[in-house]
């Protein structure tokens, strides 16, 4: 029996265990191909879901089985199989009916003789267990250059076409006769969304294998929609479900001795458990959220700028601390492998500040939001911390494609400029819209301070363009706010219910 | 086979107050409709005026819901005539409200109740249509317009508070009124709604009836709806279209609802009862053929 931690294990020192296992190309193939993968099972699982297709997408996997064994067998590469197979087993079930996808008994008869057909082509080939393995359970680090630039293809090709269909799409597949009366093409958008999902599960087969398709499918999006109701949210929470287990997977998998895909499954099968069982919790207290939205609202806010305040205090400081260290040793570089102490000591400050700023943004959206069931002023407020929240995300994005891409450069890696061109834009955009949701929170507090009649709410609200200040003054604002209960008078279009 | 005048009984006089003027909003001609090729009913001739309230009732499997779908362009009738604002029925017709009996929604239906407003704001088409709308497909422009219509249409079914409420939350009543706000939210001038009163009591029934009355009303749209029972909504009534029998019978209430026009209909006796709170019961008719009753 092999040992779980031969080889080499992690440091714990992340930047230097990053460094180590992306000097190697495999590796960097694996991260690229798995991110785009990710990426894309993390939206269109979102309509699997949404559709009720979950078994139809596992089926569509196995169907890809036996068509990457025949390629394997007359020599080409097992995707051109997979892909031609899934793109069939989709046009047929587009063309056999509205609700096809869901014909348990139908599908699951196609599945088991493309499995048994599968086998047959494979029994038929000498290199039988590799290859039959790698197909059936995944083989991401043994991805080629072109696989990865085949897989980058197909991934944009997925991306660009939701983009452009994405509306029609979700109302098709949330109520399908009304949309048909409508006069929406269902089955153009019906063989659409199929072609998708074969053209995502061609590309998903390589990280996690036709048999573990569905953790990586299916499960995220499943968890991201018992984590909230909006559209653009769950989808996002369902990629960044998909991206960091492919991510952690792979990590895990380059320094522990087991495989990859076992990784990826175990850890998406772990948050399933744990949101499910919050989930049990969270209807519980769902209800009584909808009873009394504004206390909760207004504390969630309170909480909200506190957090804010200590946020800006630790982004101030490591700040600072960075510019110090870039005065006093000019040479050191951006290289954060090679920073000094007060670099070390900057990262140590500005990375718990962002992590409080998005906690602080979440805080302020979800608080605007439990205000705006009652007074409609505060959903332009939501929406605006909301483009904050995005916003954040492509800051940090951009700068690990930045760091990541400088850190890169010294290997001479061919993608580290691209990551770094791609990074810096990323970066400035993000930053105009976290500027934006900060514009939002200043907005809502004000309007808070005029529901409520708290003068040093709006003051605090007026202080925000002033780091730390103006959030501190807004706590005390909410403080009072908040145990005055409830605003001194209605106001607002809310129909009361009867 | 409608009953003449002089057989009215005046116990149902209709609450209306929008003017029922102008030509037919739908025209009907002779139609015939065959499903599968088996006939569903035939030799129907009935007007729907601007702003009228009208039911269609009859026992299951009548062909009531077949009605719906001719008027929505999605089946076509196999004779006759058959005109919706004065040209021929097509599939995609802004001016048309639907909500049909099933919906894709459940309990698993994770999604809060404004999207699915929002999602049936007009516009869905490939390309600018009648009424020119933007361009639906991809990212969205007027998302004001989009928000406000939404809202309003919730507001006006006493549904704006359900807005952030996930769909699979709701109890069978707020989940009707959501879908009549997604009906209406394209501001159309016609409303179908077929079974909104199925799984309903009578007092919930009730409520929504007055809730769909009030709002049509106020908006002034054409409304048909399908029914099994017509007690809840009798006092709002402009018109019946009973089908029954592979025939179908149309006229005001009290001329449609009497003993003589269900027995012509039926072709075997049917008495209609009256009890001392208006309420009618039709007995015979589609007892004799084992199917409930209306």
């Amino acid at each position: 029996m092999t040992n779980l931690w031969s080889g080499e294990p992690f440091s714990w020192n992340f930047v230097t265990d990053l460094r180590e296992m992306l000097a190697f190309e495999f590796m960097r193939n694996a991260f690229a191909a798995g991110t785009m993968i990710a990426l894309v099972a993390g939206i269109i699982g979102y309509f699997v879901v949404l559709r009720r297709s979950s078994f139809a997408s596992h089926a569509l996997g196995h169907t890809g089985f036996s068509g990457a064994a025949a390629a394997v067998l007359v020599g080409v590469d097992p995707v051109y199989g997979l892909l031609l197979f899934t793109m069939v087993a989709a046009s047929g079930m587009a063309f056999l009916g509205n609700r096809a996808s869901n014909r348990d008994v139908e599908i699951g008869t196609v599945l088991a003789f493309a499995l048994g057909l599968g086998l047959l082509f494979l029994s038929l080939y000498e290199g039988y267990a590799t290859e039959a393995y790698s197909i059936l359970f995944g083989e991401v680090l043994g991805i080629s250059t072109s696989g990865v630039v085949f897989t980058l293809w197909a991934g944009f090709a997925v991306l660009a076409v939701v983009a452009i269909i994405y509306r029609p799409l979700l109302f098709a597949s949330l109520d399908e006769d009304v949309a048909e009366a409508k006069g929406l093409p269902m089955l153009v958008l019906g063989l659409a969304f199929l072609w998708l999902l074969a053209v995502t599960i061609t590309i998903a087969v390589q990280i996690v294998g036709v048999l573990l398709i569905f953790a990586l499918m299916v499960t995220p999006a499943a968890i991201a929609v018992r984590l909230t109701t909006r559209v653009g949210t769950a989808v996002l929470a369902s990629i960044l479900i998909a991206v960091s287990a492919t991510w952690a997977g792979l990590f895990l998998g380059f320094y522990l001795n087991a495989p990859v895909s076992f990784f990826i499954t175990g850890i998406i099968f772990g948050e399933y458990i744990v949101i499910r069982g919050l989930g049990v919790l969270r209807e519980s207290s769902y209800l009584q959220a909808v009873d009394a939205p504004e206390p909760d609202g207004v504390r969630a806010l309170r909480n909200a700028a506190i957090t804010a305040a200590l946020s800006q205090v630790l982004l101030v400081g490591g700040l600072v601390a960075l510019a110090v260290d870039l005065l006093a040793f000019p040479s050191a570089g951006f290289d954060p492998g090679a920073l000094g102490s007060h670099a070390t000591l900057a990262i140590a400050l500005l990375v718990p500040g962002a992590a409080l700023a998005a906690v602080s943004y979440l805080l302020y959206f979800t608080g605007f939001r439990k205000l705006a069931t009652s007074s409609r002023d505060f959903t332009p407020p939501a929406f605006l911390t909301l483009t904050g929240i995005l916003g954040l995300l492509v800051a940090v994005s951009g700068l690990g494609l930045f760091l990541g891409g400088i850190a890169l450069s010294a290997t001479g890696y061919a993608l580290a400029p691209v990551a770094i061109l791609f990074g810096v834009p990323m970066l400035g955009l993000g930053l105009v819209l976290s500027v934006i949701g900060l514009y939002g929170q200043a907005l809502g507090s004000w309007r808070v301070g005029l529901r409520y009649r708290e003068d040093e709410l709006r003051s605090g609200a007026v202080l925000m363009a002033v780091p730390v200040v103006g959030n501190l003054v807004a706590f005390l604002g909410y403080r009072r706010a908040l145990a005055r209960g409830s605003p001194p008078e209605p106001s607002g279009r809310r129909v009361t219910p009867s | 086979m409608i009953a003449s005048p002089a057989l009215l009984p005046a116990a149902h006089p209709p609450v209306a107050s929008l003017p029922r003027s102008g030509p037919p909003v739908i025209h009907a001609e002779r139609l015939e409709v065959r499903y599968r090729n088996k006939l569903v009913w035939k030799d129907a001739s009935f007007d729907v005026l601007p702003g009228e309230f009208v039911a269609v009732i009859g026992p299951n499997g009548a062909g009531k819901t077949t009605l719906f779908r001719m008027l929505l362009g999605l089946h076509h009738p196999s004779a006759g005539q058959l005109t919706i604002f004065g040209t021929s029925p097509r599939r995609g017709n802004y001016r048309i409200g639907y909500v049909p009996q099933r919906h894709t929604i459940d309990r698993e239906t994770h999604l809060e109740c404004d999207k699915l407003v929002r999602l049936a704001y007009p516009g869905a088409r490939w390309g600018p249509g009648d009424r020119f709308a933007p361009l639906r497909w991809g990212p969205r422009l007027r998302l004001g317009a989009e928000r406000e219509a939404a809202a309003s249409a919730l507001e006006d079914v006493g549904a704006y508070e359900l807005s952030s409420k996930p769909l699979g939350a709701l109890s069978g009543g707020e989940l009707q009124r959501v879908f009549l706000a997604e009906a209406l939210v394209g501001s159309p001038d016609m409303l179908l709604l077929d079974e909104p009163l199925s799984n309903l009591d009578l007092r919930r029934s009730r409520e929504l009836v007055e809730t769909i009355h009030g709002v049509v009303q106020a908006r002034g749209v054409t409304t048909l709806l399908v029914a099994h029972d017509i007690n809840p909504m009798i006092r709002c009534l402009d018109k019946v279209i009973y089908i029954a029998n592979g025939k179908v019978a149309t006229g005001r209430p009290g001329d449609v609802l009497t003993s003589e026009s269900l027995t012509a209909l039926y072709g075997v006796r049917v008495e209609v009862l009256h009890d001392s709170r208006d309420n009618i019961v039709i007995v015979g008719g589609e007892d004799e053929r084992g199917e409930e009753g209306a």
